[in-house]
């Protein structure tokens, strides 16, 4: 049983690689959400709907095949792929960002998703009102409608950082399964149930993986309440 | 300054207007959905008219023709919403301060506006936390503070409690003595507004139909229409000449050139230091009318004036008297003939000290 608590160095790769794909993924789909999300909540343009769609395409599709399309526009064969190497020599599949990329695009549609709806309840007379006072629109946004929708914003990335946490088929696609590299938790419970005799290995793993999810529910559990505390 | 020459379409009817609004405060007037807030609106930036100019204290803000329209935050503009609007997740203080602008000199400080407004005691608290007055106030010196040339304020009274509206009152009169700005109250509310000034704008429909001083817009047919049976108010500037404490009445002075009216009122729960100014409110179905000076009455005022103008309205009829300063009295048709008013006619303005009601 002791053994059950002592993880082997690939194993602890693979769960600090999960947990620093999920906080880059997180950190950089909120700027991108709130953006995208007010954008959505507080104008009308013609092709709307289209981008509606291709934001929530992930959602619906089997992650491989989101995996793969990511593969065929930014792998290296890809024309963006090709530019970015010869221009910065930058490869993305199969590396540590890949494994980033595929989370942010599989979990953007429900941050984006719950920071519009905040967004979409934010009272614009409030906007208005800030506009009024000689505040700009960049102003108005950062001070009034974002800390205001800031519940939102809130669940959307706890919703994020869990997406990416169990993101496993994009991630094999575009990212590959390297250990130390783009191994994360799920691909690595994945490798070690192909091994016969891992058995404990796996369960070790998983155990891992109910924990990490465990404190993390926790955790925005007691932020959200916070937050309501402070409102009053 | 302040020139509005717009038409903005609207569903049932088309708002236009071309009128000036100069220094104090003009009440604008009008039914519901007649375009009062909409006028705001274009003024403030809010609604984009489709054809005319406007300029505030100078500043050219909208034209039509040259296709300028100053963003809502680069106009200085005061508004405070009929439901305050203040932000629900920063306190007093930091509602206060949003608009606070860094490089430009204000006419009221902070503590200033906290002092006027009395807002002291709320500084740390939400919105959520205070009564609907407060609010209003807390709303009325965040637009202080930001520094406006005019200031629009949309139904101030509708969201305070029947009988707190009048504690807002004062304060909006004190505002406009300090920063000596225009300002523009928007209500359906008649006594309320006239409590306030005597500078009425008067719309319906989306038309002016009167702008200028309440007793000679009076005459007006249409606005007597508009009127309805509104109660009239009358409202007076008057100087604390002295108070007399064993029969604890106010005694106050209206001077106008050599002329000067001298009015008994209840003294008030607050003292007035003498020399102090103060505006007193006479409801116009207060004040009764007679031929000749009555000894032995408990009413203390007995004003004695010259009928200027005699108006019809439905069953009554109004009586403006010069008594030193303008009174409307409402009278029945039955009275009139008794009394055989008419104009001209000299008579006696008779009121209840307990009748005056008192704003600092």
């Amino acid at each position: 049983m002791t053994g059950l608590f002592r993880l082997n160095d690939s194993e602890i790769q693979a769960v600090n690689l999960s947990i620093e794909v999920a906080v880059y993924c997180t950190l950089i789909s909120i700027p991108l959400a709130l953006v995208t999300g007010s954008i959505m909540a507080r104008h009308n343009f013609i092709g709307k709907s289209l981008i509606d769609s291709i934001i929530h395409l992930p959602l619906v599709m089997p992650p491989v095949t989101t995996g793969y399309l990511l593969l065929l526009l930014l792998g290296s064969k890809s024309h963006i792929g090709s530019w970015l190497f010869t221009t910065f020599g930058i490869k993305l599949a199969f590396q540590f960002q890949a494994a980033v990329i595929a989370s942010i695009v599989v979990s953007f549609p429900l941050i984006v998703r719950s920071v519009r709806t905040a967004m979409e309840m934010v009272d614009t007379g409030l906007e208005e009102a800030s506009r009024i006072l000689g505040a700009g629109k960049v102003k108005t946004f950062l001070r009034i409608t974002v800390p205001l929708a800031l519940p939102g914003v809130f669940s959307g990335a706890i919703l994020a950082f869990a997406r990416s946490l169990g993101e496993f088929g994009a991630t094999i696609t575009f990212a590959g399964n390297i250990a130390g590299e783009t191994q994360t938790l799920p691909l690595a419970i994945f490798s070690y149930m192909q091994v016969p005799g891992k058995d404990e290995a796996t369960f070790k793993l998983v155990l891992i993986s109910v924990l990490i999810s465990f404190i993390a529910m926790a955790l925005s559990e007691w932020c959200i309440k916070r937050m309501k505390h402070d409102r009053r | 300054m302040t020139d509005v020459d717009i038409l903005l379409p609207r569903k049932n009817f088309d708002v236009q207007i071309k009128e000036s609004f100069s220094e104090g405060i003009t009440g604008i007037f009008g039914p519901n959905g007649s375009g009062k807030t909409s006028l705001l609106h274009c003024i403030s930036g809010l609604a984009r008219p489709a054809k005319g100019k406007i300029s505030i204290e100078g500043n050219v803000v909208f034209v039509a023709d040259k296709g300028i329209h100053v963003p809502v935050e680069k106009r200085s503009i005061g508004y405070v919403f009929q439901e305050g609007r203040l932000f629900p997740h920063m306190n007093v203080e930091k509602n206060l301060l949003y608009g606070v602008k860094k490089h430009v000199i204000s006419k009221i400080t902070f503590d200033e506006v906290v002092e006027l407004l009395n807002l002291r005691h709320l500084l740390k608290s939400k919105p959520a936390q205070i009564s609907g007055g407060e609010r209003q106030r807390t709303a009325l010196g965040r637009s202080l503070l930001s520094t406006p040339n005019i200031l629009l304020l949309d139904e101030p009274f509708s969201a305070v409690d029947t009988h707190l509206r009048s504690q807002i009152i004062p304060f909006i009169i004190r505002i406009q003595q300090k920063v000596k700005i225009p300002i523009l109250v928007v209500s359906h509310d008649l006594p309320d507004l006239l409590k306030l000034t005597n500078t009425l704008f008067l719309i319906r429909d989306g038309q002016c139909i009167g702008h200028g001083e309440y007793y000679n817009l009076l005459k007006n047919r249409d606005v007597s229409e508009l009127f309805g049976d509104c109660t009239l108010v009358n409202t007076l500037d008057m100087e604390v000449k002295q108070n007399t404490e064993q029969n604890g009445l106010t005694l106050l002075e209206y001077k106008k050139g050599e002329k000067t009216v001298l009015v008994k009122c209840e003294k008030s729960k607050e003292n007035y230091e003498v020399g102090s100014r103060i505006k007193i409110f006479i409801h116009a179905d207060d004040i009764a009318l007679s031929g000749e000076f009555i000894n032995g009455i408990s009413i203390q005022n007995q004003l004695q004036g010259e009928v200027t103008d005699l108006i019809e309205r439905g069953s009554t009829l109004l009586c403006v008297a010069d008594v030193g300063f303008r009174l409307v009295v409402e009278i029945t048709a039955e009275s009139q003939k008794r009394l055989k008013i008419s104009k001209g006619s000299t008579i006696w303005c008779l009121f209840k000290s307990v009748a005056i009601d008192v704003v600092g």
